[in-house]
């Protein structure tokens, strides 16, 4: 079947007549992505009863847009609070919490809203015509490439401490030993569980994320009045709709970054399981890298906050790709779509393209016009958003604290995965007040299980030969290129100095 | 000259703060390890090259402590950790009121439990003021919470006597 532009155009149509699931998709999306402990997928899970009884293109439509909202929601508790609503957010604190704390939360907001919003929007038309050739990356990705990925990430923790890169490795690589603990995915062995039965089934992500931002950031932030940056008099200054448009202005003029970053979440969207979490810490690192002004990383840089955001909402529509045309979901959110397609008898693969291809192409048509509306919906609530960081600490650390704990025990309603929550929370406030990253630990806790899954594969397959890992020409480039990626700040930085040490000698 | 003292302390690097987080990780490595000893091969050799490396990074980083310790620019202090020492009372309060918060849920509940939890902690960070207001405020929270999260969205939540009570009206 050919797809011209008038098949696209048609179809774009078609899906904007489906608004009044859209516009109130969108809201719900918003306000579960900034809750920890909400995600889309549990979102989803709670309302199959109401998308099973919708047309499939109906439901589909619902999901979709519920889903790239809860990406963009993720961020609002992440720039405010410095407590990302999905682990997918982890990266955004990096430079927005600065920013909030530098009095500019309303521009982070509308920075971030709109790198999400042209990052996602882009990735989906992207997505929409590379489609073909974008499902063959999942085919070249085995255990061994997956290994070098896994350690991609975690070389970018070095990077992302960047004042203290031994600080910055000893939290990443205890992140991954945390990340270590429970069975393993062969021979079921408990390691590491001090004997709690909770643990078996690995490090629960939410009480870690729980802990590690929220608790131990509300205990941090009590020692200020506010979280925003005060005057003399301890107040906050007042703003009006000139940081959200300056923050507008700001983000359309970083739209080389934007585009790059969210291709990168695409690709990584379309491997199954890699996620957005790699996506944006990778988007991070790598704009870090090449940017001109790397030092600022950290302090409440655009490109810094730009960056994550763009590449977590390219992972939406990057998810979606393996899910239709092979068959396998990209994520948790994807994997309760494809439950609710073979409800209704839809059979996912290139099949679907041909026989149904309004149904096949209809998720990304979905995704475009959620992006698009979003532009109206969300954008203008940057403003008030940002007026809740001028709310006193008083009362706002025992609110985080409450209300994330008891999200911690949402995921699996175990009551011991709130003590976790405390415990995480402990280690991160330790953590925060000595130097060593939070999310470097978190990006480990993340990393270990996956690392672990994939070097049991190898050494099953190699039959316990390490050497594996090297036994791949994918696998080996990657590695070249992870080398050069970690030695390219140390070069970089001392061309710098270099040059410094010239132009004062010059002087 | 008890000025300069305090100020060369106050520059020096607490060290002691900054050990805590190595010296746990390597004793949870070392734990580990102890649990893993007895699997396969091809279970152990993830954590073995993990674990390894993460031990090397920690002997780096007790070299450099030592070295600075040595060189004085850094002390055995915890100063990080406890400082600023006006807000000790009120952080370590707040820490226990949250771990009685994950004992107490079990038995009372989201709601009751959440509107205890609000208003000793936030009567705790006032010193004691604005007490009409925060309980007003804790009670609206938590009933706002049970609604929103409980009754709305059907969310699992900590079941306590209030919510059992409210089960027939909602």
């Amino acid at each position: 079947m050919e797809y011209d532009l008038f098949f696209f155009g048609e179809l774009f149509i078609h899906t904007f007549s489906y608004w009044w699931v859209i516009i109130p998709a969108i809201f719900l999306g918003l306000v579960v992505g900034a809750m920890p402990g909400f995600s889309a997928a549990n979102t989803i899970i709670i309302l199959l009863p109401l998308t099973l009884a919708m047309k499939p293109e109906v439901g589909l439509t619902f999901m979709v847009a519920l889903y790239a909202s809860s990406r963009m929601g993720a961020g609002i508790p992440a720039i405010l609070f410095n407590i990302p609503g999905t682990a997918g957010a982890a990266a955004t604190p990096l430079d927005g919490y600065p920013m909030t704390k530098q009095g500019r939360g309303q521009q982070a907001l509308a920075m971030s809203f709109v790198a999400s919003i042209s990052g996602g929007l882009f990735t989906t038309l992207l997505a929409l015509v590379a489609l073909p050739w974008l499902s063959q990356v999942a085919y070249y990705l085995h255990s061994v490439e997956m290994i070098v990925i896994m350690f991609f990430g975690i070389s970018l923790i070095a990077t992302i401490a960047a004042k203290d890169t031994l600080k910055g490795l000893i939290a990443g690589f205890f992140g991954l030993m945390i990340g270590f603990i429970g069975s393993d995915a062969v021979y079921e062995t408990p390691r590491g569980t001090f004997g709690f039965l909770e643990l078996y089934d690995k490090i629960p992500l939410i009480p870690a994320l729980v802990g590690l931002f929220a608790i131990s950031e509300a205990f941090a932030f009590i020692e200020k009045q506010h979280i925003a940056l005060e005057d003399d008099q301890g107040a906050v200054p007042r703003t009006g709709w000139t940081q959200t448009l300056e923050g507008v202005r700001i983000a359309a003029s970083k739209w080389w970054l934007i585009t790059w970053t969210s291709l990168i979440g695409l690709v990584i969207g379309v491997v199954p399981g890699a996620g957005a979490s790699i996506a944006s810490f990778v988007a991070y690192q790598q704009s870090k890298t090449f940017s001109k002004t790397p030092e600022l990383f950290g302090t409440g840089h655009v490109e810094g906050l730009i960056a994550p955001e763009s590449a977590n909402n390219g992972v939406t529509s990057g998810t979606l790709v393996p899910l239709l045309i092979i068959g396998i979901p990209g994520g948790a959110t994807a994997a309760i779509m494809l439950v609710v397609l073979q409800y209704h008898g839809v059979t996912v693969g290139p099949d679907l393209f041909m026989n149904n291809p309004e149904l096949a192409f209809g998720p990304f048509a979905a995704m475009a016009v959620t992006y698009t509306l979003m532009i109206l919906t969300a954008l203008p609530l940057a403003r008030y958003m940002s007026k809740i960081t001028v709310v006193s600490t008083i009362y706002l650390a025992p609110i985080i604290i409450s209300f994330t704990l008891v999200g911690s025990f949402v995921p699996r309603g175990y009551l011991f995965d709130m003590n976790l929550a405390l415990v995480f929370g402990v280690i991160g406030f330790i953590a925060r007040k000595t130097g060593y990253h939070v999310a470097a630990i978190l990006i480990g806790v993340i990393l270990g299980p996956l690392l672990e899954m994939y070097f049991l594969r190898a050494m099953k397959m190699s039959q316990g030969d390490v050497m594996v890992i090297f036994s791949s020409t994918i696998g080996n480039t990657l590695w070249v290129f992870l080398a050069i990626s970690l030695a390219i700040p140390y070069i970089m930085e001392y061309r710098r100095k270099k040059r410094n040490s010239i132009l004062e000698s010059n002087d | 000259m008890a000025e300069d003292t305090g100020n060369k302390n106050l520059e020096r690097k607490s060290i002691g703060s900054e050990l805590i987080i190595p010296v746990a990780a390597l004793l949870f490595t070392i734990y580990y390890f102890y649990t893993i000893i007895d699997a396969p091969w091809t279970a152990q050799v993830a954590a073995f090259i993990v674990g390894s490396i993460l031990i090397v990074l920690i002997m780096l980083f007790l070299a450099k402590c030592i070295r600075s310790i040595i060189l004085g620019e850094g002390t055995l202090n915890f100063d990080t950790i406890i400082n600023p020492k006006s807000f000790l009372i009120k952080r370590l309060g707040l820490l226990v009121l949250t771990i009685a918060y994950t004992f107490v849920v079990s038995s009372l509940g989201f709601t009751i439990t959440t509107f205890i939890f609000l208003f000793m902690a936030m009567l705790l960070l006032s010193d004691g003021h604005k007490k009409r207001f925060i309980f007003s405020l804790s009670l609206l929270l938590s009933l706002g919470g049970y609604l929103l999260f409980i009754v709305a969205f059907k969310t699992r939540f900590p079941a306590g006597p209030f919510e059992t009570l409210m089960k027939g009206l909602f």
